[in-house]
């Protein structure tokens, strides 16, 4: 049966199938709807939002440990997160089958770097699925954790942008299954303590199961040769997609091979390099596939010439059918189609992402602005906020809970001007606990605002231990984050409603003369949250006070516009009535 | 006729864009197509330009439409037509919502929203349908049936039967909406 499925959500129903008992992780796009999917489907033993990306992955290898089948979900930047556990449980093994889902993405769509989850994979030396498609995506999670037991490694699956949120017609028959047996820890310190004179005979065993796992990776119907003409393409991933598409539409007669399992097998490249006189490599990112071609073409066909990264493949951003379609012609000496071009673009007005009407992120910056002052130092943190960049109140964002971290060495590494840095509450909870501590501990005379909308909201709004539920919607311990804020050492700790703007101002005010570590929380449920729920507030309008002097334009609020020469408040409006109270010549009032 | 077919879709955040795709992917999966479509999540949703693209035929391989290939592009927000114009082909079809959506960067004053928006979508595109698909949900007494009411437009452009289409429409919109949502998909055919 076919079912038209986002990739996530594919792969949620893989993960189903192959009777997963234990699946955690920490939001990020393109991953998040993997959990929120398993969540709706049920029949999960246990299903979590871990804090952060580390617990998410030291949770299912306990599992593991205890005979479950158990899956980590995260995005590309999760897994520096979770790269200690990771990296030595490639050593020490698993119990039942464990994949960790690493969603990669390429361009940045919605990320801080566009890092290659392929390199991971190599550094630990584990097996890497690669998915052009929704369909190979649920198909590999389910051998994943099959290729897991077999071998006694994690496998990581690593979907991109372009796969997790493709949908497409997804068999979704179930084509294996297995029984979940009752979980049990069975003691064996040679295999789960990492002492020394544990972990070095098992990093000769994973040494010494590379070759036979890429054997078997090799069998598996995602690596396909096909070899006809002298000149051929190799291929990894939806880069395959788009180089098998291109090859049939310039009606050419290239040899070809499809990639996807890491590390890639080398005796089909060899047969590739062996047919050919020339090849291109097509890969998103990094050149990971083209340095074991190249490697590979030195001991079997020294002269063949290896097309791929620098030239005609970019390393930068993501492929798609055109780009590739151009390298394949070039090296095939056709001439590329002239593309024409509309000077239209130029008059397009900028559209990027906004903070919504309303939102409460945009109040507190604006209270921060107006009690710190230009000349004080923001850093900032990752999430919805990070897009008041034009505010003037987000000076950096580097990864999650840097924001108390870097104010922290911008402090002690001697500025004396006053610093306000802040992050939202899950990026807090996910990684800021530790600075906060550490700031209160070396005398860090900073002020860290939580931005508290009470929600994980750039991801999807999933739920946080702040929020008192779980994944599944279970009821749980509400963590108060001013207890926390206190409990690791901040002297002065206030929570402020961000819609009274002059009571956040005098906070803000107040947290700035303290000497010493201050922590603002400024709690407001995100719009979209109070929106579902049903909360609804008058919107305003604009009287016959205006002097359209614009100071409420300015504030940014997308519900704001300017017409003629006065403000005017569209169809937008939530009625936080935030600019009612910017507003010096009270122009601005509640609808009746 | 079982060549790749693609369409590209924009408009911004909320406007029901991603609605719109699925009536159209399910529409062709219901006609026999296989069927590939890519859309944006996260960050680039918030209030900014949305795009989805949908490819479907005997045998789809890339999920995104590669620029100048795409057969029909429909727009709910007139100015992003033209931001993804790029993507149409030369002979294709453009639908246009004749809607001004203004962004931050207008309403701030940084940008201005150009005047002459509909001269200038009648001479980058051949074949444009200029329609106030608004306006038309309106008089069926539910906006939101915007989207339906342009993809009846884009219909024109596509070879798909009408049954798939009413079938999609039925599996995708709650049931007491079915109605109203394919008597604005017919509306919408009557625009060419």
């Amino acid at each position: 049966m076919k079912e038209y499925l986002l990739g996530n959500a594919a792969i949620a129903k893989g993960i189903k199938d192959a009777g997963s008992g234990l699946v955690s992780g920490y939001p990020g796009t393109p991953s998040s709807e993997i959990i929120e999917t398993l969540v709706g489907l049920g029949g999960i033993k246990h299903i979590e939002w871990s804090v952060n990306e580390k617990v998410a992955l030291e949770v299912a290898i306990g599992a593991s440990w205890a005979g479950t089948r158990s899956t980590a979900t995260m995005k590309h930047v999760g897994l520096n997160v979770a790269a200690d556990p990771f990296m030595t449980l490639a050593y020490l093994g698993v119990g039942g089958g464990l994949v960790l889902i690493s969603a990669d993405d390429p361009f940045c769509h919605s990320s801080q770097n566009e890092q290659d989850t392929r390199r991971y994979a190599q550094f630990a030396q584990v097996p890497l699925l690669d998915p052009a498609d929704p369909q190979e995506a649920k198909d590999m999670v389910m051998y994943g954790f099959d290729l897991s037991e077999k071998f006694n490694v994690p496998v990581i699956l690593r979907p991109t942008t372009r796969v997790s949120h493709a949908r497409s017609d997804v068999n979704v028959d179930p084509t294996s299954s297995t029984s979940e047996g009752q979980a049990s820890f069975g003691r064996n310190p040679a295999r789960r303590v990492s002492l020394p004179v544990h972990v070095r005979p098992l990093h000769r065993e994973l040494l010494e199961k590379q070759a036979a796992m890429e054997e078997v990776l090799a069998s598996t119907p995602w690596n396909r040769l096909d070899l006809k003409g002298d000149h051929g393409v190799i291929a990894s991933g939806l880069s395959a997609l788009y180089a098998e598409e291109a090859i049939l539409s310039l009606g050419l007669d290239l040899s070809f091979l499809k990639i996807g399992t890491f590390p890639a097998p080398s005796k089909m490249i060899a047969a590739m390099l062996r047919h050919v006189k020339k090849i291109l490599v097509v890969e998103e990112m990094e050149p990971v596939l083209q340095e074991q071609v190249e490697m590979i073409a030195r001991k079997v066909n020294p002269g063949v010439e290896v097309l791929g990264k620098g030239d005609y493949i970019s390393r930068v951003g993501e492929l798609d059918l055109l780009p590739v379609k151009e390298a394949i012609a070039r090296m095939e000496g056709i001439s590329p189609e002239t593309r024409p071009t509309l000077d239209a673009e130029k008059i397009l007005p900028p559209r990027p992402p906004s903070l919504c009407p309303g939102c409460s992120h945009r109040a507190t910056y604006y209270a921060m602005h107006k009690a710190f002052g230009k000349n004080a130092v923001y850093p900032s943190d990752i999430g919805c906020y990070t897009m008041a960049v034009n505010m003037g109140t987000v000076d950096t964002c580097l990864c999650m809970g840097a924001s108390i971290t870097i104010a922290s060495g911008i402090r002690l590494g001697g500025v004396e001007e006053p610093i306000c840095c802040s992050l939202g509450d899950s990026t807090f909870i996910h990684s800021g606990l530790t600075g906060l501590l550490n700031a209160a501990y070396n005398n860090a005379r900073i002020t860290v605002t939580v931005l508290d909308n009470s929600t994980t909201a750039m991801t999807g709004h999933q739920p946080h231990p702040g929020t008192g539920l779980t994944a599944t919607g279970e009821a749980s311990v509400p963590v108060s984050l001013e207890d926390i804020a206190k409990a690791l050492g901040a002297g002065f700790v206030e929570v402020v409603n961000p819609y009274d703007i002059k009571a956040t101002i005098d906070v803000f005010k107040k947290a700035k003369e303290y000497q010493g570590l201050s922590v603002v929380i400024s709690r407001q449920l995100c719009v979209i949250k109070a929106l579902k729920a049903g909360v609804r507030r008058k919107p305003l309008s604009v009287n016959e006070n205006c002097t359209g002097c614009k100071l409420c334009v300015e504030f940014g609020c997308p519900a704001i516009e300017f017409e003629g020469d006065k403000a005017k408040i569209n169809n937008l409006c939530i009625g936080c009535g935030v600019c009612a109270s910017i507003c010096k010549n009270n122009a601005l009032d509640v609808v009746k | 006729m079982r060549e790749t077919q693609s369409v590209v879709l924009a408009g911004v955040g909320g406007q029901g864009i991603l609605l719109a795709s699925e009536i159209l992917a399910k529409a062709a999966m219901a006609a026999g197509y296989d069927v590939k479509t890519n859309e944006v999540h996260g960050m680039a949703q918030r209030g900014g330009s949305v795009v989805a693209q949908v490819r479907f035929g005997a045998e789809v391989h890339s999920p995104l439409v590669a620029r100048g290939t795409a057969r029909v592009l429909g727009s709910l927000e007139q100015v992003e037509a033209l931001r993804f114009w790029e993507y149409l082909a030369q002979n294709g079809l453009a639908v246009v919502n004749a809607q001004a959506v203004v962004p931050v960067t207008v309403s701030s004053g940084s940008a201005k929203y150009p005047e002459d928006v509909e001269a200038r979508l009648r001479r980058a595109f051949s074949r444009l349908v200029y329609m106030n698909a608004a306006e038309e949900a309106l008089k069926l007494g539910d906006i939101r049936a915007a989207n339906t009411v342009l993809l009846g437009a884009i219909s024109k452009g596509l070879d798909l039967p009408i049954d798939a289409w009413q079938e999609a429409i039925a599996s995708s919109v709650k049931a007491k909406l079915v109605d109203l949502n394919i008597r604005a998909f017919e509306l919408g055919m009557k625009f060419h």
